[in-house]
């Protein structure tokens, strides 16, 4: 069985290279790239607005208002009022358009997330807290919103700025340039240390959080549980405890990203009193104006300004990419059961089944959950599969509708090995009714639909009649229109079976699976069920898994299933006769009612 | 509970905070004195900037520039250390005050009934569990001081611009009203958007959840493109909803952003004109000057805020309404001391599982009109065993859903030990009367914890630690002992990981017989006085089952056992049988009793002891 993870364990990352997540990211933004690309141009046009101001300021200040020219000063306002008019109108566009990009390109990551879990295996949902897995197909996404919309775009416009405002200076005096870059390589340093550490904080916080949300879900989801057992005390110490794990990650995490502007504004008021220094001094050669060194300070603000933009990005991809990584790590996910290259559909199939010499274990190495199995079934026919819990009888119909794949061995339906075979025209022409029944928010009628979607409500009604459900549909306050809620906590076990039971029904598919589906079932409904099913077992290859034997005793053949073997395998009378495992089964039950 | 739900409940959204804040609220003021120290340090920066030029390069006082720059980077470091300190100060205040909040929510959702959770959709809780909150942390702990830091410094720029020159102050002073019905405007448009933008997430979360949670359905049914044009929908309704608000942002940021400006356009404009004219010098234009981005800034970023203040006001309601919810079983308020003073009086300190139903009727709140339950009538003394046998829906699991109160009885009264089911403290209730329910929910944990999470005795580890720590071999002795009689041991331990295997979330992964085994051996050590098994052997095979009833039958006697079942062997050991049929008991006696009355119970046994022998009678 696969590793299993629960609400107490961190999952592990082994990826340390997260350049590649941020490529990946990539191809979210290429369908948008046009857009991208006029944003960036509006948004550098924005930028040159927004510098250009202060040049017209300057003007009027130095010129139009010291030689009292109101003509000036009347035109100038004039072209201010336009720059502003120009620049709100680019705002509106930005706006929309940069909330339409990332919100895009989180609904195309939250699809192919989704898409993608639909593929994997039961022992992906079964291994880990169904929490942690919404926390990345909700959640994680969300979080990346806003880096990757307005931050990508005013990261593109600072570095524009940035290499700007750099050009300008080295014009000014490429001596004083250089020497402005000096600390550069120290603001380097500060970054690339501050990144590896918040990067770690920012992995552990993201575990934290999924730990807590995973711990958040299973006790909404078992609150009667926990309420059964009056455990609402120590359920909320643990919690706490969660939460107080989460608090810690998240202050370390923000520790380290608040040290980040420090670090850069130190850097920064340093550089310009050495600017002074040097300027002032005519220290290594240099040899600037007063105006010049005045203008080059005024530079050297601005440099810094993007640089610290750019840094508060970088800070933002580094909490992102803890995130990316989850999301990527889910679509990295390989689905075990896979179409084969070139698969065919199974055609309209008769209903034959061959277990050829199957053996199956979870693993490789593994203990054999089912040894040598090997049965073939005539189409039409109806099999029970007997034996103790565990014994692997719900493991051979998992094999055949190809949850998992047989280790070794083959499993055939009408001489087509099932892994040669489409998964959706194979399943659906098989229909499986499981010891869990699941019901999905919405009404009854919905419920039953999910067999066929296309079914008319007189088909829906045919099936809940032929299984008995429909007189208890319509003691529910509206029939078939009843909303029943999520996990059709309002139905009883027994009700939520005879639902699903006309599910599977409508479905109308060739191969038949009911695993323990009559194990709720009062003596009374499943008698009057199985007299309904009586006509629909016709002409379909049935599977049944009960622990009734008054389920069982009128199937054509009935397979005696122990430690992964068939053992005894005959009709009723037969193994009656043989007065083998399957005759001391019988036995103990009927000793059980009588005595 | 950190605050009484009740407490400000019609007030408004920040005073009904403000509890949860409490006693982070010295932090508060801490870090308000460091950002008064960042301010001050940011606002002198430049005038030490201005000293340089005006002094050293103008001056020519080369010999004081290394003071200047020493105090310049001096006062940064100062600087920056005060910000970073009142930072870290907002972001624990922030998270302080958010972890006493989801606690209480946590604590909430434990006390409310059955009957909230059967109409409320998972997504939704975990919605407020979640992104609400964290909505309203980073109000606490960003946009609070933002929004001071906005207030105090306009209003600070016009009270100098105004000792500046008081004209141009009071042409610039004549935007406010401006960016008030600006502001105004767009958070009455905000307000709703941000709700629908709320709940659409929590929709598309409860969406996804239940798509996880059924994933053995959709594989099943091959629905997989059915649920992904459902997701769709979901996903494009959130889109469309933030999209929705991006469009409201068109709508009036750009207007406040334009203000921003028009602050420049009005000083520069009218200033000049004032300075052409004589009223105000040059000088005082460029002072004025530099002081306009303290005011320019706060004006642009106000509809920022204004979002985010909407969005924690739509967050807020949520929260308040889940906490404010009436859970309609509560604890009467002298229940405990009640129960004291019984205990006084008899030495029994806890329930010995006497049952009494003294004409009970019951229908769902929601659904008055239809009987669930009608006049239930009978008496189960303490340490004896009932059956109950019916269809399905006849009300057999609500029927024990009263004993331990998860719902209250329409009319008439559930008496355990002669006391009335609602005079209990609900948490001794509970603890004595146990409900191995049909929906087996198993927690994702080892098979250990799962059966440890119902010990009382195992209790010791108060603080929280993990159930599963390796816990000493006598309790591991006790889990197995518990396996053993639920007729788990035998599976366990064939698991490669014995009792450490971890089990999924809701027991994914093992057959429903094996899931029903563990529930019942969860139960069994919880060691209830009251054991109560609503159809807990249904899908295990019948010899297993015939092998727990005589494990059960050989523990110790004084447990008041009830059963529910399809099975006759399962009931007709019971000293007292109730037949149930659509809410009302229509028969009820011993076995021998009712397969002498020749009436529903005998019909139903002669069925199956037929079918049983071979006359087959089903198909």
């Amino acid at each position: 069985m696969a590793q299993r993870n629960t609400f107490r364990e961190d999952e592990e990352l082994e990826e340390t290279i997260n350049l590649r997540d941020i490529a990946r990211v990539g191809k979210y933004l290429k369908p948008y790239l046009p857009r991208v690309v006029r944003i960036l141009a509006v948004v550098i046009s924005m930028s040159c607005i927004v510098v250009s101001v202060p040049y017209l300021t300057k003007i009027m200040i130095d010129e139009a208002i010291p030689n009292k020219d109101l003509t000036k000063l009347g035109l100038l306002a004039g072209a201010l009022a336009c720059l502003i008019v120009l620049y709100e109108l680019a705002l509106r566009y930005r706006t929309v358009s940069i909330t339409r990009v990332g919100q895009m390109m989180l609904k195309d990551m939250r699809r192919d997330l989704f898409t993608h879990i639909q593929t994997l295996p039961f022992s992906y949902f079964d291994s880990r807290p169904h929490g942690k897995i919404l926390i990345r197909v909700v959640n994680y996404v969300n979080t990346l919103s806003d880096t990757l919309s307005s931050g990508l775009i005013s990261v593109f416009a600072d570095v524009f700025t940035f290499f700007v405002t750099l050009i300008v200076m080295f014009v000014i005096d490429w001596q004083l340039a250089l020497w402005s870059l000096i600390l550069f390589p120290v603001l380097i340093l500060w970054v690339r240390v501050l990144q590896h550490f918040q990067r770690k904080a920012y992995q552990k916080l993201s575990n934290k959080q999924s730990n807590l949300n995973a711990f958040i879900h299973e006790s909404i989801a078992g609150v009667k549980t926990t309420q059964t057992f009056a455990r609402e005390k120590t359920q909320f110490m643990t919690f706490q405890q969660q939460q107080d794990d989460v608090r810690t990650a998240w202050m370390a995490a923000k520790h380290i990203e608040f040290l980040m502007w420090p670090g850069v504004q130190t850097i920064s008021v340093m550089t310009i009193s050495f600017i002074y220094f040097v300027g002032i001094t005519g220290f290594g050669g240099v040899d600037v104006t007063t105006g010049m060194l005045i203008a080059f300070v005024g530079y050297a603000n601005n440099f810094w300004n993007p640089v610290i933009n750019i840094g508060n990005f970088y800070n933002q991809l580094v909490t992102c990419s803890a995130y990316l990584e989850r999301i990527f790590e889910t679509l990295d996910v390989v689905p075990e059961i896979e179409d084969r290259p070139g698969a065919r559909d199974l055609p309209q199939i008769a209903g034959r089944v061959d277990f050829n010499d199957v053996v199956f274990r979870y693993e490789d190495g593994g203990r054999n959950i089912l040894n040598l199995v090997d049965f073939h079934v005539e189409p039409g026919r109806t099999i029970a599969l007997v034996g103790p819990t565990g014994a692997g009888k719900t493991t051979i119909v998992s094999l055949l509708s190809r949850f998992y794949d047989v280790s070794e061995g083959s499993v055939e339906i009408d001489g087509h090995d099932v892994r040669d075979v489409t998964l959706a025209s194979l399943r659906r022409q098989m229909g499986v009714m499981l010891q869990d029944t699941f019901i999905f928010s919405g009404n009854v009628r919905e419920n039953i639909r999910y067999g066929r979607l296309d079914a008319t409500d007189e088909q829906i009604e045919a099936a809940a009649r032929a299984v008995h459900a429909h007189e208890f549909i319509m003691e529910l306050p509206d029939g078939y229109d009843t909303v029943v809620e999520e996990r059709g906590s309002t139905l009883s076990a027994g009700q939520r079976q005879l639902i699903a039971f006309a599910r599977v029904l409508l479905a109308d598919p060739r191969i038949l699976i009911l695993d323990e589906a009559t194990s709720n079932i009062d003596t009374r409904t499943e008698e009057a069920l199985q007299a309904g099913l009586r006509h629909l077992l016709k002409g379909r290859t049935s599977f049944i898994i009960a622990h009734r034997l008054s389920t069982i005793e009128n199937a054509d053949e009935i397979f005696y299933i122990d430690h992964g073997r068939i053992v005894e395998h005959g009709s009723h009378a037969e193994l009656l006769a043989a007065r083998g495992a399957y005759w001391r089964l019988y036995e103990s039950q009927y000793a059980a009612i009588r005595a | 509970m950190y605050v009484d739900p009740g407490t400000n409940q019609q007030a408004g959204n920040i005073r009904w905070i403000l509890p949860y804040c409490k006693p982070d609220l010295p932090r508060v003021i801490g870090a308000l004195l460091l950002f008064i120290a960042n301010n001050a340090m940011a606002l002198t920066i430049p005038i030490i900037s201005g000293l340089i030029v005006d002094r050293v390069i103008v001056g020519g006082h080369t010999d004081e520039l290394l003071k200047f720059c020493g105090l310049m980077i001096a006062m940064t470091v100062i600087r920056v250390g005060a910000r970073y300190g009142y930072q870290m100060w907002m972001e624990r205040f922030g998270q302080n005050s958010v972890y006493r909040l989801v606690s209480d929510e946590y604590e909430k959702l434990h006390e409310l009934d059955f009957t909230y959770f059967n109409h409320t959709r998972t997504g939704d809780i975990m919605s407020r569990l979640t992104s609400d909150t964290d909505a309203i942390r980073h109000f606490l702990s960003w946009v609070s001081y933002q929004i001071a830091d906005c207030v105090v410094m306009f209003i600070g720029a016009l009270c100098v611009m105004f000792a500046i020159d008081w004209r141009l102050a009071i042409a610039l002073a004549c935007v406010t009203p401006f960016i008030f019905i600006l502001t105004r405007g767009l958070s009455t448009h905000a307000h709703p958007l941000f709700f629908a933008i709320r709940n659409s997430l929590a929709a598309l979360n409860s969406m996804v959840e239940e798509n996880i949670e059924g994933n053995r359905v959709v594989k099943a049914f091959v629905r997989e493109p059915y649920e992904t044009k459902r997701f769709d929908e979901h996903n494009d309704d959130y889109m469309r909803r933030n999209m929705a608000l991006a469009y409201n942002s068109r709508r009036y940021m750009p207007w406040l952003d334009g203000l921003g400006f028009s602050l420049q356009l009005i000083t520069l404009g009218f200033g000049g004109f004032l300075v052409i004219k004589g009223y105000m010098t040059l000088g005082n234009l460029v002072s004025f000057n530099s002081f306009l981005w303290m005011i320019d800034g706060p004006v642009r970023a106000s509809g920022w805020l204004i979002n985010d203040w909407q969005r924690f006001n739509a967050s807020c309601i949520k929260i308040r309404r889940l906490l404010t919810e009436k859970s309609r079983i509560v604890e009467k308020p002298d229940a405990e001391q009640a129960v004291a003073d019984r205990a006084a009086a008899s030495p029994a300190a806890h329930i010995t599982g006497d049952i009494r139903f003294d004409h009970v009727s019951f229908s769902f709140p929601d659904d008055p009109a239809t009987p669930i339950l009608t006049d239930l009538d009978f008496h189960v003394p303490a340490g004896t065993k009932l059956g109950i046998l019916g269809e399905t829906g006849a009300g057999k699991s609500t029927l024990v859903s009263l004993i331990s109160r998860f719902y209250d009885p329409t009319s008439g009264r559930v008496l355990i030990d002669g006391v009335d089911a609602r005079d209990w403290p609900l948490a001794t209730l509970r603890s004595q009367v146990c409900i191995v329910a049909q929906d087996t929910f198993l927690f994702s944990d080892t098979i250990r914890g799962n059966i440890g999470f119902g010990a009382n005795r195992l209790e010791n580890d108060g603080d929280g630690r993990p159930r599963t720590g390796s816990g000493d071999g006598a309790d591991d002795e006790f889990i197995r002992r518990m396996a053993q009689i639920a007729g788990a041991d035998g599976f366990i331990r064939s698991l490669p990981d014995g009792y450490g295997t971890i089990v999924g979330e809701r027991g994914v992964g093992l057959s429903g017989g094996q899931k029903q085994r563990l529930s019942l051996a969860r139960a069994l050590a919880d060691d209830p006085s009251i054991l109560i098994m609503d159809d807990t052997t249904s899908a295990v095979d019948m010899e297993t089952e015939a092998e727990i009833q005589r494990h059960l039958r050989e523990m110790d006697g004084d447990k008041t056992i009830v059963t529910i079942a399809h099975r006759i062997s399962s009931v007709k050991d019971s000293d007292l049988i109730l037949v149930l049929e659509r809410g009302r008991i229509v028969e009820r006696g011993t076995h021998a009793e009712l397969v002498a009355a020749h009436g529903r119970y005998w019909s139903i046994y002669s069925k199956q002891l037929g079918a049983q022998s071979g006359a087959a009678q089903g198909f």
